[in-house]
């Protein structure tokens, strides 16, 4: 079981390698194909826009049985992500389906970027805003936008320091 | 002339290519009769056939390797006897990888009712055959 879930994940690699979704990046780590680092680029004509968004996947040995864990690393205002980062999305938690990938996984995440569902909200702010005062909300998404450059080089650096 | 045709080749009769492409399969003597009496003589029939897998995909959707080969599980254990399932759905994939799903109980969930359901169509899934 180990080792077939661990050549599934090469195998998604290697797709995204031969087919990369536009503003998608992703890799496992260099010590655990286990743990992925992901980057999402802000769809373009939406407010998230040049935005920079690093992600994580941790899957399990149950994969693809059972979906990895998905959370944003950089701060997110989005009516369907939690504070902590985690994904409210159905096809993470009960429509998850085995013929689900890597690249799968993050179009969607992609594509929830600009089309949240206010009913199932993560973050109660984020989902009022967007409801009631869309000006509002998109001012709070350019702020995240900006974060997500400069928080990008230094989490790597604590990263780094962590390592040694 | 019509009506003969039909008798002799009734549908879903198949032509018996491997005994030497006679054709028609039953001879009929009111048929024989313009054959001899043809300019020509058939000496050989060599007849060619396409094929393709009868599956809408060619790969498990599950584990991404070729239906025709031993899925990733099969592949890692040395295993050789790994058979292909197809639904009712005409999704097919290998049975080891659609027992495993079912198995790990996330295939009843999410959409109404308690069976399990195809992984890419969300059908019910019921097995219509396991073969190769």
């Amino acid at each position: 079981m180990t080792t077939m879930t661990r050549r599934r994940l090469l195998r998604d690699l290697k797709k995204l390698q031969e087919d990369t979704p536009s503003g998608i990046c992703a890799a496992p780590c260099d010590n655990n194909i286990l743990v992925w680092h992901a980057v999402i680029f802000g769809p373009a004509d939406t407010p998230f826009e040049d935005g920079t968004f690093k992600l994580v996947l941790e899957f399990t040995e149950e994969y693809p049985n059972r979906p990895p864990g998905v959370r944003f690393v950089s701060k997110m205002f989005h009516p369907n992500v939690y504070a902590d980062g985690n994904i409210c999305l159905d096809i993470l938690q009960n429509r998850w389906s085995p013929t689900y990938d890597v690249s799968a996984i993050l179009t969607s995440i992609q594509s929830l970027l600009d089309e949240p569902n206010p009913n199932s909200p993560a973050n109660s702010q984020a989902s009022e805003l967007y409801v009631k005062n869309r000006r509002e909300y998109e001012k709070k998404v350019k702020a995240i936008v900006e974060q997500s450059w400069v928080a990008f080089g230094d989490d790597k650096d604590d990263k780094d320091k962590k390592a040694k | 002339m019509e009506e003969q045709t039909e008798t002799t080749m009734a549908p879903g009769e198949r032509m018996d290519v491997d005994g030497g492409g006679y054709v028609p399969l039953q001879p009929e003597p009111e048929d024989d009769e313009p054959l001899t009496g043809a300019p020509f003589v058939i000496k050989k029939f060599s007849p060619v056939f396409f094929w393709s897998w009868d599956v809408h995909s060619d790969s498990c959707a599950i584990c991404r390797v070729m239906l025709m080969e031993p899925c990733l599980n099969c592949q890692v254990n040395n295993k050789t006897s790994c058979v292909v399932v197809w639904g009712e759905c005409n999704h097919a994939f290998h049975n080891c990888c659609m027992a495993a799903w079912i198995k790990s109980g996330s295939s009843s969930s999410g959409t109404a009712g308690t069976g399990s359901k195809c992984p890419l169509c969300q059908a019910e899934w019921i097995i219509q055959r396991v073969g190769n």
